[in-house]
C-alpha cells in the first residue's frame, strides 16, 4: 500500500502517446510512459523524523531557558550603576568623573548604589570583556547587598595575567540577583569601551 | 533548453506571485537595514561612494523596467523586464556587499579584512567544488551555485545582523548572563540565520523549480548558501579576533585560529550542514504531489536546520570539556560530536536521493533507447550512468578529436541526461505540457551527435 502522493500512480507498463499539445508535431512524437518504480517514502519519512527531533531539541532548550531564567522572579528592584571611573588598585579608590571610554593602560571600576537594594538581597556584579571572558567580579559571589553597601564595594576590571593590559573592545558590567544558589534576575547592566590605541 | 521543456504548470503564476511577495518583503527589510546601518550603525556616509556602482545598476534597472511597461511588442517587453530584474538583483547584491564590508570588517581595517577574505576564498571554493560534485548525474550550473553562495554571503548576513541585534536588545540583554542568555542567543542565531539562508532556497524553489530536480539538488544549493554565509562570517570573526588581540601581538594567531575552526573543521560541519537540511526538505517537497506533504517537508527541513544550529550554539561549550592540555583536540572533536549526527543525516539523504535518481535515470535512458528515436543508444546507458565512465569517454574523445570533441561529447552527455530527467519528471506527473518540449530536448541531443 502506497501512502497518497509519495509515488506516482501505477500506470500501464508502456503507453504510446502522440503529442496533444502541438498538432504540427503529429505522430512523429512518440513517447513512452513507463511504470514508476522510485519510492520517495523513506526520504519523506527521514525529513519528517528529523523535523520531529528538532522540535524536541528546541523544546528541551526552552526548558533549560526556563530553568536558568525562571518566570516570576521579578523582584521589582533595579540596581543603579552610578558610573565607571578611573581606578587606583593600590588605594582601592576611584577618581575623576564617570567615563565610557578608556585606554588600555587605564584601570577602571564601576560604582553601584548597593544601598538602594534590600540589605538581605543576595547579589553579585561582574565584568566581561570583548571575548566574553570574566574580567572582574565582586567577592565573595554572591553576597548580601547590605554588606557591599557597608564596604562601599567597587567592581574593578582586572587585566588577564596572559596580557599586558586590558584587551580592547566592549566591556559589559552585569549586576544579578541570586536565589536558591543560582542567578535569577538581571538588576542592571552597563557598557564601556576600551580603545585599541594605548 | 531544460527550462523550456518543463514545469508549465497552471498554478505557475501563483508561485511567482508568492515569490514576488517574498522578494518585496525582503527588499523592504533590506532597505530598512540599510537606513539603520547609516543612522545608528557602523556604516559611514562615504559608503555611498563605494556603493555608486550598485546605485548605477538600480538606475539602469529602473530605466529598463519603465521601458518594459511601455514596450508594445511582447518579445521586447519580456527582454526589458528580464534585464530590469537582473540589474536590480545585481545592484542590490553590490550595495549590500558594501554595507557588509563596513559592518563586518570595520574593526581591523580594510587591509586585514582583505587578507582574511583572501585566506577564506580557496577553502570556500574547494567546498563549493566538492558540494557540486555530489550531483553525480546532472551537475548544477555554476552560475546558480554561485548565486546561492553569494546570497548566503551577502543577502543573508545583511538580513540577520539587525534581526539578531534587535533580539539581543529585547530578550537576551534582559536575561541573566550565563546559560539563559546563551540559550536565548542560540535561538536568535538558529531562527534568524536559517530563515535568512533558507529564503534563498524557497525563492529558487518558487521561481526556478526546473533547477531543483530532487533532494540531491536541494542539498547542493543548500550547502552552497551555507558555504557563502560561512565565508562572510569567517571574515567577520577573523577580523574581530585580530582587532582584539593585535595589541598583544597575538592578532595573527587569533585570526588563524578562527580560520582553522571555521574554514577547515567547520567548513562542512556548520552552516553548510544546517542549510543543506533546508535544501533537503525543499528538494523532497519538489517531488511531493500534495500541498500538505510539500509544506510538511519544507517545514521539517527548516526545523531541522534551526534545531541543529541551536544545538551547536547553545551546547557546544558544555560538550567534551577537559583539561587545558587536551583543549585543542576536544575543540575539534566537538564539531564531530554535536554537528556530526546532523551531517550524517544529510549524507544519508544524499545517498538515498542519489540512489532514487540513479535508478530513475537508468530506467528512463533505457526507455528512451527502446523508442529507437536515436537520442540514446542502449550501449550508452551504462556510460551515462557513471561519472567515471562519462569522463573516460570524454578523454577518449579528446584523444581522437581534441578539445572540441571533448566539449561536444560533454554537451551531448549533459543533454542526454537532461532528456532522461525530463522523462522522469513527466513519469511522476511533475510537469504538465511535456511532450513538445521533450521533443525539443530530443532534437537538441540529435543535433549534438
Amino acid at each position: 500500500m502506497t501512502p497518497a502522493g509519495c509515488t506516482a500512480p501505477v500506470r500501464p507498463r508502456v503507453v504510446h502517446l502522440t503529442d496533444v499539445n502541438d498538432a504540427s508535431l503529429g505522430s512523429k512524437i512518440v513517447a513512452s510512459v513507463v511504470e514508476t518504480h522510485d519510492d520517495l517514502r523513506p526520504l519523506y519519512r527521514v525529513i519528517l523524523a528529523l523535523g520531529l527531533v528538532a522540535v524536541f531539541i528546541l523544546a528541551f532548550g526552552f526548558a533549560l531557558l526556563l530553568k536558568f531564567a525562571p518566570p516570576g522572579q521579578r523582584s521589582g528592584y533595579r540596581a543603579e550603576v552610578t558610573g565607571v571611573y578611573l581606578y587606583d588598585p593600590s588605594t582601592g579608590s576611584i577618581a575623576g568623573s564617570p567615563m565610557t571610554r578608556f585606554h588600555r593602560t587605564q584601570l577602571f571600576a564601576a560604582r553601584v548604589a548597593w544601598e538602594k537594594l534590600p540589605p538581605d538581597m543576595l547579589v553579585s556584579a561582574r565584568w566581561t570583556d570583548s571575548l566574553d571572558d570574566e574580567s572582574g567580579t565582586t567577592q565573595p559571589t554572591p553576597t548580601r547587598a547590605g554588606s557591599l553597601a557597608r564596604q562601599e564595594a567597587l567592581v574593578p576590571v582586572r587585566a588577564s595575567r596572559e596580557f599586558h593590559a586590558d584587551l580592547p573592545g566592549q566591556y559589559t558590567l552585569t549586576v544579578v540577583r541570586y536565589a536558591r544558589g543560582q542567578p535569577v534576575e538581571l538588576l542592571a547592566s552597563a557598557r564601556v569601551t576600551v580603545l585599541r590605541d594605548p | 533548453m531544460i527550462r523550456q521543456a518543463a514545469y508549465r504548470r497552471r498554478w505557475r503564476p501563483t508561485r511567482y506571485l508568492l515569490a514576488a511577495t517574498i522578494g518585496a518583503a525582503l527588499f523592504l527589510v533590506l532597505v530598512l537595514s540599510s537606513v539603520a546601518s547609516f543612522a545608528i550603525g557602523p556604516v559611514p556616509m562615504r559608503a555611498t561612494l563605494f556603493g555608486l556602482p550598485g546605485v548605477g545598476f538600480m538606475a539602469a534597472a529602473t530605466f529598463f523596467g519603465v521601458r518594459a511597461l511601455h514596450d508594445q511588442a511582447a518579445a521586447i517587453r519580456g527582454r526589458d523586464a528580464t534585464r530590469a530584474v537582473a540589474l536590480f538583483v545585481a545592484g542590490m547584491f553590490m550595495w549590500l556587499a558594501v554595507l557588509d564590508v563596513y559592518t563586518f570588517t570595520r574593526e581591523a581595517g580594510p587591509a586585514v579584512a582583505s587578507v582574511c577574505a583572501i585566506a577564506c576564498l580557496p577553502t570556500t571554493a574547494v567546498g563549493l567544488f566538492l558540494v557540486r560534485r555530489f550531483d553525480r548525474n546532472e551537475k548544477e550550473p555554476w552560475r546558480l551555485v554561485m548565486v546561492a553562495a553569494l546570497w548566503g554571503a551577502i543577502v543573508s548576513t545583511s538580513l540577520v545582523v539587525w534581526a539578531e541585534s534587535l533580539w539581543d536588545l529585547l530578550f537576551t540583554a534582559t536575561l541573566v548572563p550565563g546559560p539563559a542568555a546563551d540559550t536565548s542567543a542560540a535561538y536568535s542565531a538558529g531562527i534568524f540565520e536559517e530563515l535568512a539562508k533558507g529564503t534563498a532556497l524557497v525563492l529558487l524553489y518558487l521561481v526556478m523549480r526546473d533547477e531543483i530536480d530532487d533532494v540531491v539538488d536541494g542539498i547542493i544549493y543548500g550547502a552552497a548558501v551555507g558555504l557563502g554565509f560561512n565565508f562572510m562570517e569567517s571574515v567577520a570573526y577573523m577580523t574581530h579576533q585580530y582587532a582584539i588581540l593585535a595589541p598583544e601581538g597575538l592578532g595573527v594567531v587569533g585570526a588563524i585560529g578562527q580560520w582553522y575552526f571555521r574554514q577547515v573543521v567547520g567548513l562542512f560541519f556548520g552552516h553548510a550542514t544546517f542549510t543543506a537540511l533546508i535544501g533537503a526538505g525543499i528538494g523532497i517537497a519538489r517531488q511531493m504531489p500534495q500541498l500538505r506533504q510539500r509544506v510538511l517537508a519544507i517545514a521539517s527541513g527548516f526545523l531541522a536546520a534551526i534545531g541543529a544550529h541551536f544545538a551547536w550554539d547553545a551546547w557546544q561549550a558544555f560538550v567534551l570539556v577537559g583539561s587545558s592540555s587536551t583543549q585543542l583536540l576536544l575543540a575539534n572533536a566537538r564539531y564531530v560530536v554535536v554537528i556530526g549526527p546532523f551531517a550524517a543525516v544529510v549524507l544519508l539523504l544524499l545517498v538515498m536521493g542519489q540512489h532514487v535518481e540513479g535508478s530513475a535515470l537508468r530506467r528512463q535512458l533505457l526507455a528512451e533507447a527502446a523508442t529507437g528515436l536515436g537520442a540514446v543508444q542502449r550501449n550508452e546507458v551504462a556510460v551515462l550512468m557513471s561519472p567515471w565512465e562519462r569522463f573516460l569517454a570524454r578523454l577518449a574523445a579528446l584523444g581522437r578529436g581534441g578539445l572540441r570533441a571533448y566539449l561536444r561529447l560533454a554537451r551531448l552527455q549533459t543533454a542526454q541526461l537532461h532528456l532522461a530527467m525530463e522523462r522522469w519528471h513527466r513519469e511522476r506527473h511533475e510537469i504538465e505540457q511535456p511532450l513538445a518540449a521533450e521533443e525539443a530536448l530530443r532534437q537538441h541531443v540529435l543535433q549534438l551527435r
